[in-house]
Parts: structure tokens; sequence; C-alpha cells
């Protein structure tokens, strides 16, 4: 269960600033797969009455295993339409998305989803709930039991097992997600903006938990949030999409090395990514000409 | 509380002299209510003089409840029963109709504007047709129950199966989970409450037409000896006989309150 505490590809950094303190010193195990996740001219459009809504507009990225990307842009965007297309909840108009070489045609177990809501069932222990993809896709549930409670343990919920997610605050609702997301141990983690109905220290504080979770299990993740200093503290790359064409804009690689702590936040390098993420976002890409079909980095 | 703290009045806990606790306000105000109101009533036919067969005082009931007891009981027995065999027929099928009806589109949109319009005809007027299409037996008491009190479960059970979380729904979506299981894990405790409000109705209804199937056609059961009583002008008997029908359906609804509160036990737990 416990892969190496991993650090991004410290190599690749046409980014804006200059590469991490650090040089990672850990590689990742030999050859990742280039093209783990591969959207190819991804469109969705909704048909509402006589009007047709472009929710995404021709979007094409790729993610290689163990990358976590966030996708990043205001309310409205269709980053979330995006990602459920990624999860197989929403059908796509044109285009297409690949997972591991597979086309998407539905749910794959190989795929854990998280939303913005917790969603647990609210009859549920925190364990039951946990163990709930276990039951569902039928496995036998005394396999996933320590996986399950060390979860718990790695999320701060040991003793709260059995309680009712009545019982629990929010932010250890969300966490109680996480677990749930990981029990089946899925290679992807697909997280709609798993964090946003919390208040803002709660954030800090899961954002901070995510971190951990993720130098200890580290999973392929799309990650889509609003919030720029959210996905340059998480992410390993920032996809930027705008709503007006709901593109992506830009494709951003973030430098810093894993393990990560959150007092990056507090650094130079950190702020001037989080500006020039926030200058795309108001006023649009600068200079790129049409958006890039491909993710190109700037 | 520390004793060194500036003696805030706005820190100190409201105190009241004697302690009640809310149940004893829950069971303490409504009892007391029915209480008044019966020494009232008491009241009122004492001194009113109006004759016992229009208003016989609480007491005249009570003495001619005690009076004929083994027959109110004998007469309780036939109409409990029937009236809590048709309630459970009624919710079985109620909740499989509800069943498939949320498990099927296509039979929802056939049937479901039918279970509305049906729910609106005055169900009474149809017991006759059941006497003349099943006989003065019990069985067309218990089908004409059953008919009447099916209704509300189905249509209380369909809309809690309906009003399932859509993000647990999606979950398992996400999740590749079989229609069944869905239903199983998501929708059917989603409906445990809609389920138990239609119940409590369903328990009124069953016993609204047993006693009227015993009004039409029967040689037992509370309705019978309502119609009785009513034909002697033994009002105080037809009152002793509606208490009866009261305990009975409180004792239905008794249950079902219990089961509901075990079910909402196991929801939020604890």
């Amino acid at each position: 269960m416990n892969a190496p505490a991993s650090a991004p590809k410290a190599t690749a950094l046409a980014s804006p600033v200059p590469a991490g303190p650090q040089g990672s010193v850990q590689a990742r195990p030999p050859t990742p797969r280039p093209d783990f996740i591969k959207v190819e001219s991804a469109r969705k459009v909704y048909a509402t009455g006589r009007d047709t809504v472009e929710a995404v507009s021709d979007v094409s990225f790729s993610v290689t295993r163990g990358e976590f990307v966030a996708i990043l842009g205001p309310s409205g965007c269709g980053k979330s339409t995006l990602l459920m297309m990624c999860a197989g909840l929403e059908s796509i108009t044109s285009g297409r998305i690949g997972i591991d070489s597979m086309p998407m045609t539905g749910p794959r177990e190989s795929i854990g989803v998280m939303f913005q809501d917790s969603t647990l069932l609210p009859w549920k222990s925190v364990l039951e709930n946990i163990l709930f993809p276990v039951r569902i896709m039928r496995r036998p549930v005394r396999d996933y039991m320590d996986r399950a409670r060390s979860l718990l343990a790695m999320t701060g919920l040991t003793g709260f097992e059995h309680k009712k997610p009545h019982q629990l605050s929010g932010g250890m609702r969300q966490r109680a997600a996480i677990c749930r997301a990981l029990v089946t141990d899925p290679d992807i983690l697909l997280m709609d903006e798993p964090f946003s109905a919390l208040d803002a220290m709660t954030r800090d504080e899961m954002n901070e938990a995510l971190l951990g979770i993720w130098d200890r299990q580290p999973k392929t993740a799309l990650f889509v949030t609003h919030s720029i200093r959210e996905a340059v503290l998480l992410a390993d790359r920032v996809l930027v999409m705008t709503r007006r064409p709901a593109t992506v804009v830009e494709d951003l690689r973030i430098p810093f090395p894993r393990p990560r702590d959150p007092s990056i936040g507090e650094s130079e390098e950190f702020n001037r990514l989080v500006r020039h993420l926030r200058g795309l976002i108001e006023r649009g890409p600068r200079g790129a000409g049409a958006p890039p079909a491909m993710a190109a980095t700037p | 509380m520390s004793e060194t703290a500036l003696a805030l009045p706005v820190a100190a806990p409201a105190r009241r002299g004697w302690r009640v606790g809310e149940w004893g306000w829950a069971i303490g105000l409504p009892v007391g209510f029915t209480l008044v109101l019966l020494a009232l009533w008491q009241a009122a036919a004492d001194l009113s003089g109006i004759p016992t067969v229009l208003l016989p005082s609480p007491l005249a009931v009570l003495r001619r409840a005690a009076e004929v007891w083994p027959e109110l009981l004998d007469n309780a027995r036939y109409t409990g029963l029937e009236a809590v065999l048709s309630f459970l027929i009624a919710s079985l099928l109620g909740v499989a109709v509800a069943a498939a009806l949320s498990a099927s589109e296509r039979l929802r949109e056939a049937l479901y504007p039918n279970l509305v319009l049906f729910q609106l005809i005055p169900k009474i007027a149809l017991a006759p047709l059941f006497v003349l299409w099943l006989g003065i037996g019990s069985a067309s008491r218990l089908t004409f129950a059953v008919f009447v009190s099916f209704f509300p479960v189905a249509i209380a059970t369909l809309a809690g199966l309906a009003s399932a979380d859509g993000n647990a729904l999606r979950l398992c979506r996400s999740l590749n989970a079989r229609g069944w299981q869905t239903f199983l894990a998501v929708r059917v405790p989603y409906s445990l409450p809609f389920l138990f409000s239609g119940l409590k109705v369903a328990a009124t209804m069953a016993f609204i037409g047993v006693v009227v199937g015993e009004f039409i056609s029967a040689r037992a059961g509370l309705g019978y000896y309502i119609l009785f009583a009513s034909s002697r002008a033994d009002t105080p008997g037809i009152l002793a006989a509606i208490g009866m029908l009261c305990l009975l359906g409180l004792a239905l609804y008794g249950l079902i309150a219990l089961g509901e509160q075990a079910a909402r036990r196991w929801w939020r737990g604890g």
C-alpha cells in the first residue's frame, strides 16, 4: 500500500519561475506512461430548449501517471463538467477521453470520485460509509478493513469510525469522503471542488491533509477548484479554464518538490505563480493567440 | 463556572423552580386538555338536562362500556383483526407497487397519473360495489379496506423513493452500482420517513374501510355494533364502541410510531 513518497519530475520546469529550491532526489518508478489520461478535443454541448450551451469547448490535455493536475477556473467555466466527463458521469458530445489508453464509456472502478458535498449516507457509520464502494463492487469487506482503518488513521479520523456523519464537522466529513474515494485503491482520483463548501481555516487544514495523503498514497489526480492558491499548493500542473470559450488556456507546471509544506504559500515564487494565474483568469490569455489545442506551456 | 468571573447577568443559565422535561409537556398537555374537555362535557350533560339519548355524559358512556364490555371486546376483535390484516396487505401491496413504479420509468408514466386520479375518487362510495362483487363476508370488507388504505402507502413510498439525495445517486453511478444496489442501499433508506407517514395514514384508512364495510354488511364487529346500538337508540353504547375504535386505532398507530422511532434511531444513531 505504501508506495515511496514521490516527487514530481523536477526536470520539466518550463514555467515562468525558476526551479524549486531543492532538486528532486527520488525519481518516479521507471518509464511512466506518458498519457494516462488523454483528453482530445472534448466538447460538451447541452441543449436547453431551442438554445444550445457549450459547457466545454474543445479541451485537450493529457496527464501522466502519478501526476496531480488542478483544473482552475471561474465558476461556470465548465471545469466540473469536464471532470464529470472524465469520470464517465457525463457523456461527451464530441472528441475523445481515454484513460489508460481505453476510451471512456462510463464510470470505472479504477476511478475514485470526490464531490463538492461529502455525500456520506447519513444512516451509515463513518467506517461503513468508507466501505460503501467495497460493498457496491461486491468485494470481500474483510480484505479492505485494514486499508480502511489505515486511511482513517491517515486522515485523523481514528476513534470516529462508529460515529454517524451528522456527528462530524464539515472537514471531518470531507476527510471521510477522501477515505471512501481511496479505499478501493483506484488508479485515479477525480475531485470536484471537494473543499469549496468548507470555511477558510478548515480548507487550509484539508489542503495540508491532502498533501500528506499524497505523499503516502500518490495517485493520478484531477482536482477541480476555483481557488488559485489551492491549485498552486496542491498540483504538479495547473490547467486554467476560461468561461468563453470554455476551454483550457494555460497549462502551468508547478515546480515545488514534494513532500510539500503549506508554508511554501508564503514564498515569493508561489505568489508569483498565483499572480500569473490570477492575471490569466481576470484578463484572459495574453499574447497566446488562439487557445492552445494541446497543453502548451507559456 | 468560575466563581471569580464578573457576575454578568447574561451568563446566568435560565433556571426553573421545577422541571417538567420535554416528555412531561408532550404527554401532559394533550392529556390535560382532553381531561378538561371531558369534564366540561360531563358538566354540560349533567347541568343542561339534555336527554342521555342525545348527549350521554362521559360517565354514562363508561358505565355502558362496563356493562357491555364482553360484547364490545368480542366485536373489537373482529374489527381489529380485519383492520390490521388489511393494513398489512395494503402496506405490502403499496410498497411493492411503489418499488415497481420507481424501477420502471415507463410503468411510472403509465400508472402514476391513474394512481393520483384514483386517489381523488371518494372511495367510500365504492363500498357497495365490493359487497356486490365479493358478497357480504369478510372478503369484501378486507378487500375494501385494503383498497382504501393502499393508496397512501403507495404514493408516499413512491415519493420517498424519488426523494433520494441526487449526490448519493451520482456516487452510486460513479461506483457502477447496479440498479438494485442503488435501490436497496440508497433509495430505500431515503424513503423510510415517507413510508412511515404513509403507513400512519393507511392505519386510519384501514379502520375506516373495515367499519364502513361493517356498516353495509356484517354480523359482527364494532361497525355492526354501532348500527345495532343506534337501532336501539343506545347512544352511550355507540360512543363506547367509538371509544373502543379509538383505542384500537391508537394501538396500531402506536406500533407504527415505534417502528418509525426505531428507523430514526437507525438513521441518526447515537
